[in-house]
């Protein structure tokens, strides 16, 4: 019988915080169920009520399950699992009476703790998500613990030491695997640039504060001017908004060979960690030309994974400068049809093409036509209804905002007889020197136009002639206040939480690529690295043992060594060794050399002396008699010899 | 049925095997550290759908190929690992010794003391003997223990091996260890007064017995009154109020002599048995008494080591 209130109280706290945290996967209803549920777990636990009867509660989840069942069609495979899971765990804490379904619960925290991070992979986040492990811990440990222990510290901080390497050397070096098998998604709704545009779509986005992607480049960053992120290809027009080609869906499953090869063009190399969007497209300069991992390179030279992502991809992109190149006439065909609708830019347009035949000089005198008329850059521009949208944004609202731009450009274009589609993707992006990446943010979606010059798909931004700022500087410079004020809304206009902000984004960015990004690419090259380093790690860590061998062998003799012996014994051993060696080890010096003055008749006189002199020099502690000890050996050599030989002889 | 005596027949061999196995590497000792040797760690049930949870958890990070699972994971897995490494030393170094040999009568439960000593805390401990259901929490701090063991036939064994395990402190892994202390305990004739005198000389003056014992009054209990006149059933049923025994007469000086007839089989347990009784009786009364066994006597005295002689002498007969 488990009676331990405090526990339970653990594990109430801690499925309210799963219930938090995994709050995406479950609908409205089932989140207040749940959270009625352990609020009353909690109240009686307060009020010392007993656990409800298995019966009851056994009644209660499986008409609980049922329900989730019925709505297993909207929730999905992957949110019904977690679902099921968290009802499993609260109907057990509601009825929980014995110590092994205590043991059960714990086990089934575990897992729904790692299913947390399916869900969320953010830093903040996962510091909570590893916080409420810590408690489950915590509660698995009192669980097999007496019931008054406390926490032994020391003993926590030592197996702390201990499980750091050992928990960061298997992530490190424990082998990855493919994905097994496909796995079941959650539904969320994606974010970013949509399937269509029409005027207005983007303002949404420009709103919206939240990472798009962060790139770092290999080499230096290119210029702002070439930073056009190209994501979605929009080519079907309908007189009023912008929707990605039908034939452009089935085509992309048929990759060519990449075909922008201008050995002019300047080499690019980049590394993009992309947010979870929810979609499969992904986000390239200009011209790739391969790009890392199971992803889909396709010929219009956009990129795009095989599942939406659910998680950030790290990739790494590899191409040029030059812009993309012209598939085949059915791809010129498509962006020719101008639709229904906007007769008075379609005569712009002819007048335009009979001043300017050629396509270049025809969106010039777009641009100058954009710089010259009084035309504005706005995030509100008045509503454009009717079903001659870009007539009325062309000769009377001539206010718009890029996808205003991108979509008119295009129109006349085309009308001028000129294939052209607007270009759904992100520009520029802000810069971080130190930290070395660019972030790109959902505020930086643009829209652009891209037009067929001689069989190449020219980038052409009208907005850049509108608002040339708007392209060099960030999107904040050139909206006047009350706009910029829109953008910014409250707390984000405070100085220092804007510092912390992007110091936190900054912290992100290093667990996006360390942690989040960390594949067994990166693997491969640990590995690399380490056995090219073997050598030098291998010398370093015999070094290190052979000192801490000195180190302690030196403290061991020290120890070892007996009381200092006094230097004139030493000089006396040094100079009679072999003869010494004789000496009784129990007999002091002196007497010895007494005794020796005795038995060789031959050297009495000086080993008399030198009796003298060493206790002289040894007892009275007087230098100069160690002096004259050093000398006396010094001048008696020849007669040591002597007596070594008599001695050995005798 | 056969199914089950030949599960029975293994289970025989395997406690043999282990026996033996466990006598090679630990003899009994009187003095018996917990080291290295000693001690066998296995995974617990728990530690097996731990294991299954990582498995889980392992497969979730790969096809999610998310880095943050499989962190987890193997954070797990070390954690895993690191209580090996704690749930032995939760249980090293515990030192025990059973100083006092344990005696009692057949049937009765014995309480067998252990000394207990170690250096640092030990955390949930749990001892039983060796194939005995009954286990002990170890006590905190460890100074002595008391384990009951079941006593079924007169005479002197050696102590079984005392079982010492812990799951401590995650119940993933658990420790334990069989340690042999070499220690006898001593198990004497149950004590019953056979209730047909068939064979009435095995007392020579059971008539003064008798008429001693129904000369007995109960007087409630003052301090300095002998402790072996306690009436020690009495006691067990009314502790707060104990009761000795007083003799209305002087206990006669005459020595007794508690015989034991040679015999064989069930009549010898009984005449054991007998003589139990009247060992304890006559201790009780304060006489001096002497054994006489088939091919052995023991000469008149009286007093507890006198009695606990006398008994053991029962018990190995």
């Amino acid at each position: 019988m488990l009676r331990q209130k405090s526990l339970l109280l653990i594990w109430a706290g801690l499925q309210l915080s799963l219930l938090l945290l995994l709050q995406q996967a479950f609908a409205w209803w089932i989140i207040s169920l749940f959270a009625v549920l352990l609020f009353y777990r909690v109240f009686a636990l307060l009020r010392n009520n007993a656990a409800i009867s298995l019966k009851w509660v056994n009644l209660l989840a499986g008409i609980i399950a049922v329900a989730l069942l019925l709505n297993l069609r909207q929730a999905g495979v992957l949110h019904f699992m977690l679902q099921i899971l968290l009802l499993a765990a609260v109907a057990r804490l509601l009825a929980l009476q014995h110590l092994y379904e205590a043991r059960q619960l714990v086990w089934v925290h575990y897992f729904l703790i790692g299913c947390c991070f399916i869900l969320h992979q953010d830093m903040a986040i996962a510091m909570l998500v590893l916080a409420v492990f810590l408690l489950n811990l915590y509660s698995h440990y009192r669980l097999f613990a007496p019931s008054g222990a406390r926490l032994n510290w020391p003993q926590t901080g030592r197996s702390v030491l201990i499980i750091l390497p050992l928990w960061l050397g298997m992530f490190l070096l424990f082998p990855r695997l493919p994905a097994f098998w496909q796995i079941p998604q959650a539904n969320v709704a994606a974010t970013g640039l949509g399937d269509s545009i029409d005027p207005g779509s983007i303002e949404k986005l420009v709103q919206d504060d939240s990472l798009a992607f962060r790139v770092e480049f290999d080499g230096a960053l290119p210029p702002r001017q070439q930073l056009y992120w190209r994501a979605r290809l929009y080519e079907d027009f309908d007189g009023r908004s912008w929707h990605i080609s039908p034939l452009r869906r089935t085509a992309a499953r048929y990759n060519a060979a990449p075909t922008g090869n201008d050995a002019a063009a300047a080499q690019l190399s980049y590394s993009v960690i992309a947010e979870a969007s929810r979609q499969t497209g992904l986000f390239a300069l200009a011209t790739p030309n391969s790009v890392s991992g199971n992803l889909q390179l396709n010929s219009s030279g956009l990129v795009s994974a095989n599942k939406p992502l659910s998680q950030r991809l790290s990739y790494q992109v590899k191409g040029t400068a030059s812009p993309v190149l012209l598939l085949s006439a059915q791809e010129q065909q498509l962006n020719l049809a101008t639709g229904s609708g906007n007769p008075a830019t379609k005569q712009f347009a002819a007048e335009l093409l009979q001043q300017y035949p050629q396509p270049a000089q025809l969106v010039a005198a777009i641009a100058e036509h954009f710089g010259n008329q009084a035309f504005y850059y706005s995030l509100t521009p008045p509503l454009l209804a009717g079903a001659n949208s870009i007539d009325q944004f062309l000769f009377s609202s001539r206010s718009g905002f890029c996808s205003h731009y991108a979509s008119a450009t295009a129109v006349i274009l085309r009308a001028a007889g000129i294939a052209a589609r607007v270009v759904g993707g992100y520009q520029g992006g802000q810069w971080h020197p130190q930290q070395n990446y660019l972030a790109v943010r959902q505020r930086e979606a643009h829209a652009w136009v891209e037009y067929l010059d001689n069989g190449v798909w020219q980038p052409f931004d009208p907005t850049a002639a509108v608002a040339p700022e708007r392209v060099l500087n960030n999107l904040d410079d050139i909206l006047p206040q009350e706009q910029r004020n829109l953008l910014n809304s409250g707390w984000r206009q405070l100085a220092f939480l804007q510092a912390a902000r992007q110091q936190l984004m900054h912290l992100d960015y290093y667990w996006s690529v360390w942690v989040l990004g960390f594949d067994d690419n990166s693997q491969r090259n640990l590995w690399r690295q380490l056995i090219q380093q073997l050598p030098a790690i291998a010398a370093s860590i015999a070094g290190i043992l052979l000192l801490l061998l000195l180190i302690g062998g030196g403290y061991l003799l020290k120890r070892r060594a007996p009381a200092a012996v006094p230097p004139a014994t030493m000089l006396l051993q040094r100079a009679l060794h072999p003869v010494l060696q004789l000496k009784p080890p129990s007999q002091p010096l002196s007497v010895y050399l007494q005794q020796l003055a005795i038995s060789q008749p031959q050297h009495r006189e000086w080993l008399q002396q030198l009796s003298d002199v060493y206790e002289q020099a040894v007892y009275a502690d007087k230098p100069q008699a160690l002096m004259q000890l050093a000398a006396l050996l010094k001048r008696r050599r020849l007669q040591i010899k002597q007596l070594r030989s008599s001695v050995k002889n005798t | 049925m056969p199914a089950i005596t030949l599960k029975q027949r293994l289970y025989q061999h395997y406690l043999t095997f282990i026996r033996r196995y466990l006598d090679k590497r630990q003899p009994p000792a009187d003095n018996v550290t917990l080291v290295q040797k000693l001690i066998f760690i296995l995974p617990t049930r728990y530690g097996w759908w731990f294991v299954l949870l990582l498995g889980l958890l392992y497969l979730l990070g790969t096809n999610y190929q998310n880095n943050l699972i499989l962190l987890l994971c193997y954070l797990l897995l070390s954690l895993f690992l690191l209580s090996i490494v704690l749930v032995y030393q939760n249980m090293s170094g515990l030192t025990m010794q059973c100083r006092t040999a344990a005696a009692g009568f057949a049937g009765e439960t014995l309480q067998v003391t252990l000394q207990l000593s170690s250096a640092k805390p030990q955390l949930m401990l749990s001892f039983s003997f060796m194939q005995q259901q009954h286990t002990e929490l170890m006590p905190l701090p460890a100074t002595s223990l008391t384990l009951p063991l079941p006593a079924e036939r007169r005479g002197k064994y050696s102590l079984p091996r005392i079982k010492i395990s812990s799951q401590y402190p995650f119940g993933l892994w658990r420790a334990w260890s069989y340690v042999a202390l070499a220690q006898d305990y001593w198990v004497y004739p149950h004590a019953e007064k056979m209730l047909q005198q068939a064979d009435d000389n095995s007392t020579e003056n059971s008539g003064a017995q008798a008429k001693a014992h129904s000369g007995d009054l109960l007087a409630p209990y003052r301090s300095g009154d002998s402790l072996r006149h306690m009436v020690w059933k009495r006691l067990a049923r009314d502790p707060m109020n104990p009761v000795v025994r007083q003799q209305q007469f002087t206990p006669q000086a005459e020595p007794c002599w508690v015989v034991v007839p040679p015999a064989t089989g069930e009549a010898l347990e009984r005449r054991l048995s007998h003589a139990a009784w009247q060992l304890l009786a006559l201790e009780q009364s304060a006489q001096r008494y002497g054994l006489k066994l088939p091919g052995l006597t023991l000469a008149q005295s009286s007093g507890a080591a006198h009695l606990q002689r006398c008994l053991q002498e029962l018990a190995l007969c």
